[in-house]
């Protein structure tokens, strides 16, 4: 059940943040970064979820992130240790990240990139990014993002974000990206 | 190639032909120690690491100069091949670990007597050496031809006949491989795995390319020039193939390199993670990784039809299958216990069986030639380590020790394994006996990394 654990997750995080920023920091703080999200606190509200969402049982009475529709989030996600769950600051960037590309976004293809941090071998790295990034996917779609838009793509650790070897650079490496060219 | 068992010239009448007893029960000894050491680790409790280095005493040998001959058969002066040969072979047992040739200076008896009137015993045993090495060449048309035999200094005898080998001149080093198998074979009991390539994935600057080499690093050839990410190469069974993992058609595809013909094919397009190829030992199948069905999971392909069929069936991740040698089962990794572990299963699906449970993390397994034992990467403590197993998962040994290695792949005679080792940013390949001794750089060529080794079968 791990693929649909970002689904708890998400219910959970409704409770836990009413004004949530715009514009998250990266997420350097790996697992407390939920809990970092409230603290920017502009609540620009604008109700992220909608009819497709709504139409999901699992999903009834979710759909309260906040953010501003017209500011540019950061088209990236992070991810805890050998984990592909979505966690409470993903989600709220995620479901950002659906409201601004259904708005200002571009109307093709979008790649989603799954990346892993430097441990752990090869395969099990390509399979694991491959479950992030579908992950980000899933979570795209129930926001509203139609599916035959998005195509999941990993790149297990093949493409890091910091190249250093310490916990700081591992956990900026491990995350979803949404590639919008 | 070609090769035949010489008769014995009429200077060695009175050779013998069958291996020295004492030799060879010099060596069992050796063998039958190494691995008991092994084994009583293991049923002490809990894991050894077997990195000790040194515990082996290689046997001293003399690999003088080949001789090179005119095409009447008489020594010539001039002539190179004779020494390139000797150099290759002298370069392939010391890397073994288990031969200590002597250095030439020492040498009493020159190349040209020992071909022409056989060894002079006692001039070797005076340095040491316990076998003694006699070899010469000649140039026939394109044809390289080489001629050896090999003695026991101790009994004065030859250990197994002379033998000829015969190769087009640009295969002269492939010929140098054939000879240092059959001395390999000769004093160990094992097959050699000289004449073998090593196919690995090869970064240069900011990009990955597919290569292939010699197993000592010679003959390197780039298959693809980095334009476009490549992972994992895995030989055929016969070494002609490889499928590896492109990223040319903008996500993980695996296509199939023909080495000999050229040309790469896509081997299937399936939604999502196309990964982790393994041929099966029969060449008919492929192992593969697809998470088409919502998460990864192995599935076999019969390369004939194309027919996919389902092997696992979890919501967790399956990947890294790799066949036992009979093709009747496969190991692979999963993390439906909720960290990674190897499992067994039928090579047609079903129920497996979990191998591993010490550690949180135990991936990337791949099955000896030999059957016997599963090398993996195991994790703990912040470190990733290759290590062996049994596949009814007793006497586990961790082998290396270092923070991240991986890709471990087997020598064709089950004895050696290759992993990549990453040190800082970029990886280097290394080999290691299955013992834990004998750990070496295995050098790549130019300023390159390697990783993601794959050890080619025999090639004859």
């Amino acid at each position: 059940m791990k693929r649909f654990g970002w689904l708890v997750v998400a219910l959970v995080s409704l409770g836990l943040l009413s004004g949530c920023g715009s514009t998250p920091k990266t997420g350097v703080e790996g697992d407390q970064a939920g809990l970092e999200a409230g603290k920017d606190g502009k609540g620009l509200g604008r109700v992220g979820g909608n009819s497709s969402n709504l139409n999901d049982p699992s999903r009834q009475g979710a759909g309260s992130y906040h953010y501003d529709v017209n500011v540019e989030p950061e088209h990236r996600v992070y991810f805890e240790y050998n984990s592909a769950l979505i966690n409470d600051r993903a989600a709220q960037v995620l479901a950002h990240n659906a409201g601004w590309i259904l708005a200002h976004g571009p109307k093709g293809t979008l790649t989603i990139e799954g990346h892993c941090d430097e441990r752990g071998t090869r395969e099990y790295n390509l399979a694991l990014g491959q479950q992030r990034a579908d992950a980000v996917v899933h979570f795209l779609v129930a926001q509203g993002l139609p599916a035959n838009r998005l195509k999941a793509v990993s790149y297990g650790k093949e493409r890091p974000l910091v190249p250093s070897h310490d916990e700081a650079a591992w956990s900026k490496n491990r995350r979803g990206e949404i590639v919008l060219r | 190639m070609a090769s035949t068992t010489l008769a014995c010239p009429v200077r060695l009448a009175g050779g013998v032909s069958a291996r020295p007893g004492w030799v060879w029960c010099r060596w069992l000894v050796l063998l039958v120690g190494v691995f008991g050491l092994g084994l009583s680790s293991a049923w002490a409790g809990g894991i050894r690491i077997d990195i000790t280095k040194g515990g082996l005493t290689p046997l001293p040998i003399a690999v003088p100069s080949f001789v090179n001959l005119g095409a009447d058969g008489q020594i010539v002066a001039s002539g190179t091949m004779g020494g390139q040969l000797s150099e290759v072979v002298t370069a392939d047992l010391e890397r073994s670990g288990l031969f200590r040739p002597i250095n030439r200076s020492a040498f009493l008896q020159m190349p040209d007597t020992l071909w022409r009137t056989g060894p002079q015993y006692k001039e070797w045993r005076v340095i040491g050496a316990e076998a003694v090495v006699s070899g010469a060449t000649r140039q026939e048309g394109d044809q390289v031809i080489v001629d050896f035999f090999l003695y026991d200094v101790f009994q004065g005898t030859l250990i197994g006949k002379g033998k000829r080998f015969t190769a087009s001149s640009r295969n002269w080093r492939h010929v140098a491989h054939r000879v240092a198998d059959e001395i390999y074979t000769r004093l160990t009991g094992e097959t050699g795995y000289f004449t073998s390539r090593i196919a690995f994935v090869a970064q240069k600057g900011g990009s990955k390319l597919l290569a292939m080499m010699d197993q000592d690093g010679a003959n390197r050839v780039d298959l693809t020039h980095g334009e476009n990410l490549v992972l994992t190469p895995r030989f055929s069974p016969d070494g002609d193939n490889l499928f590896y993992i492109s990223y040319e058609t903008g996500g993980t595809r695996i296509f199939r390199l023909d080495l000999i013909g050229g040309g790469h094919t896509l081997q299937g397009d399936y939604p999502g993670l196309n990964s982790a190829p393994s041929w099966s030992p029969d060449g008919r199948r492929m192992a593969l990784t697809l998470s088409k069905d919502g998460n990864p999971e192995i599935y076999s392909k019969e390369l004939g039809s194309g027919q996919l069929s389902r092997l696992t069936n979890t919501t967790s991740i399956n990947t890294s299958p790799s066949w036992s040698p009979d093709g009747q089962k496969i190991v692979f990794n999963s993390d439906r216990a909720g960290s990674p572990q190897l499992y067994i299963m039928s090579s047609g699906g079903g129920e497996p069986q979990r191998i591993t449970f010490d550690g949180k993390y135990n991936s990337s397994p791949s099955w000896s030639p030999r059957g016997d034992l599963i090398a993996f990467v195991h994790g703990g403590g912040g470190r990733f380590r290759i290590a062996v197993i049994s596949p009814d998962g007793k006497n586990m040994r961790v082998l290396t020790d270092s923070w991240m290695d991986e890709s471990p792949t087997w020598s064709p005679n089950g004895r050696v394994i290759l992993f990549s080792r990453q040190e800082g940013s970029r990886s280097q390949l290394y080999s290691i006996d299955l013992t834990g001794y004998n750990e070496r750089l295995v050098p790549v060529g130019g300023d390159s990394g390697g990783s993601d080794p794959s050890w080619s079968p025999l090639i004859r």
